[in-house]
């Protein structure tokens, strides 16, 4: 039954390119190694971003902030962690402060009213094809307002550690070393977040 | 191990996140107790339905990020950027020393040797004392000296005497309006400015508000086409981009997208290529699908064969 999420991140760089390698090239000044590295992980960050954010402009934001920062600060990269968990460390804090910021201006709903009716702004994103059949449909329409209500209802922390350990396929000690907390805490904050999951979703299940 | 050490456990059961043994004694648990089982089934029920929420960014918005951002590293970021700079003009320092890199110690003197090349184009087309179109008033000298050699006067009739030779620069201010024709003069000329590609820069970007005029439009083909710098060709390609229509301005674009080593300057090449359909651009976009490295203008191009209803290979 235990399962570990599919997809987790990193590891896309061709197994003759070493990582490391490309990094001193990146540290001194080499645009196409910094390019190459980039695609070795933007895939990963952009999918953490929009379902984070689930907003395709602060994703993109995200994305270029985070790359950005990368670039500036690559010199005080020292090897000392891994690549991958040194540039989740500067992903998730962008990330955190957006949602943070989105906290104290209340969550921005991925429905809005528009003059010709609801309008889900995540539409541009690849999901499921809709089912045909309408009573499915509203059921799914339904689960999908209570699980962005049930998202929304979680801190910043517990929805980072959540979005990292199930959608990212993270294990809980990497996700501590991003965070900058112990494996500990971030089992606590993973019980915490699919407590208050579990009970806003009960009868949805 | 009791109900609530177990419902503690289930997400991190879920997740496998447990020891071996503790999994072991928890599926026992769950085995004689159905409240527990309950909690396990629910749990993979929640997991399921947030699975099924997930988000795959699509392949146009990563091929956008990955634009804007290798557009914003090529624009205004550079390796140089993250060592100490002067603490002068930021956008003009942030460029020349983005594009840079290797000059280190020769950046100061050649930026006077730019200084000093400039000053010999204007006083070419200035006349002292006359009224020609700067304002003279605006003209500030400023003698910039250095010391040629130090050595005792032979000749003196004072023991001790010393001879200095200085050399020295003199540096003036020039003001005027950029559609003023001697004024695009010195900017044209500073856009050659072999030295510095700082002032190219500078050059460029002040050029491209004016790339109406032919003249200036055929600098910036120039610069495109010729600009050591990628810095510079790009800039010089964004005031080009107006006229990407136009025929002699799409073949150098079509010359940049085939031989420029720089990918941030392909893309921008590809983009001002690809915002005008032409269907004589098939048999070259074609041959670009098949020989570019970089997947975003590979993508480009196979886009805008698509909206020309025409095949992505050559057969």
């Amino acid at each position: 039954m235990a399962q570990d999420a599919p997809g987790a991140v990193g590891a896309r760089l061709s197994p003759k390119l070493d990582e490391a390698s490309l990094i001193r090239a990146v540290q001194r000044g080499d645009q196409d190694a910094f390019e190459q590295l980039v695609r070795a992980y933007d895939q990963s960050v952009l999918r953490l971003a929009v379902n984070l954010l689930r907003s395709q402009e602060d994703a993109r934001d995200v994305f270029q902030e985070a790359f950005l920062r990368v670039y500036r600060s690559i010199d005080s990269f020292r090897f000392d962690c891994s690549f991958h968990t040194w540039l989740y460390r500067i992903v998730t804090n962008i990330c955190l402060d957006y949602l943070r910021k989105r906290k104290v201006r209340k969550e921005e709903p991925a429905v809005v009213d528009t003059p010709e009716g609801p309008l889900d702004r995540m539409n541009d994103f690849q999901e499921e094809a809709a089912h045909a059949d309408p009573e499915r449909n509203m059921w799914n329409r339904q689960l999908g307002q209570r699980i962005e209500g049930a998202l929304g209802g979680l801190t910043p922390r517990e929805r980072m550690v959540f979005e990292l350990r199930h959608y990212q396929g993270l294990r809980l000690r990497n996700i501590g070393e991003i965070l900058g907390t112990s494996e500990e805490a971030a089992k606590n904050c993973l019980f915490r977040a699919t407590q208050k999951m579990r009970a806003v979703l009960g009868d949805f299940q | 191990m009791n109900c609530e050490s177990v419902s503690k456990l289930i997400p991190l059961y879920f997740y496998g996140e447990l020891p071996p043994e503790e999994e072991d004694r928890l599926e026992q648990h769950l085995d004689t107790c159905a409240d527990c089982a309950r909690q396990a089934e629910s749990q993979r029920a929640l997991s399921a339905a947030l699975d099924r929420r997930e988000m795959q960014p699509s392949a146009a918005l990563l091929a956008e990020c990955r634009h804007d951002l290798m557009r914003a590293v090529y624009r205004h970021e550079g390796p140089v950027l993250r060592s100490a700079r002067p603490a002068v003009s930021r956008p003009f320092v942030e460029t020349l020393t983005a594009w840079l890199p290797s000059l280190g110690p020769w950046r100061m003197p050649l930026g006077a040797s730019a200084l000093l090349a400039l000053g010999f184009v204007a006083a070419r087309v200035t006349t002292p004392g006359a009224a020609g179109p700067f304002n003279l008033a605006s003209l500030t000298p400023d003698v910039i000296s250095a010391v040629r050699s130090v050595q005792p006067a032979h000749n003196s009739s004072q023991p001790g005497e010393v001879q200095i030779v200085l050399d020295e620069t003199r540096r003036r201010v020039v003001s005027g309006q950029l559609n003023d024709s001697n004024i695009q003069r010195l900017i044209l000329a500073a856009a050659h400015d072999e030295n510095n590609a700082g002032v190219r820069w500078e050059s460029v970007d002040l050029l491209n508000s004016h790339s109406d005029s032919s003249q200036v439009r055929e600098l910036l083909l120039n610069r495109v086409a010729e600009d050591p710098n990628p810095g510079v060709r790009l800039k010089a390609l964004d005031g080009l981009k107006t006229y990407a229509g136009d025929p002699e301005v799409r073949k150098v674009l079509a010359q940049v997208l085939t031989h420029d080593d720089n990918s941030g300057v392909r893309i921008a090449a590809v983009d001002a290529l690809t915002a005008h359909a032409d269907d004589n651009m098939v048999g070259f976009l074609q041959s670009v699908v098949e020989k570019e490295d970089n997947t975003y203008v590979r993508r480009r191009c196979v886009k805008a064969l698509q909206d020309m209803n025409a095949s992505i290979g050559t057969f």
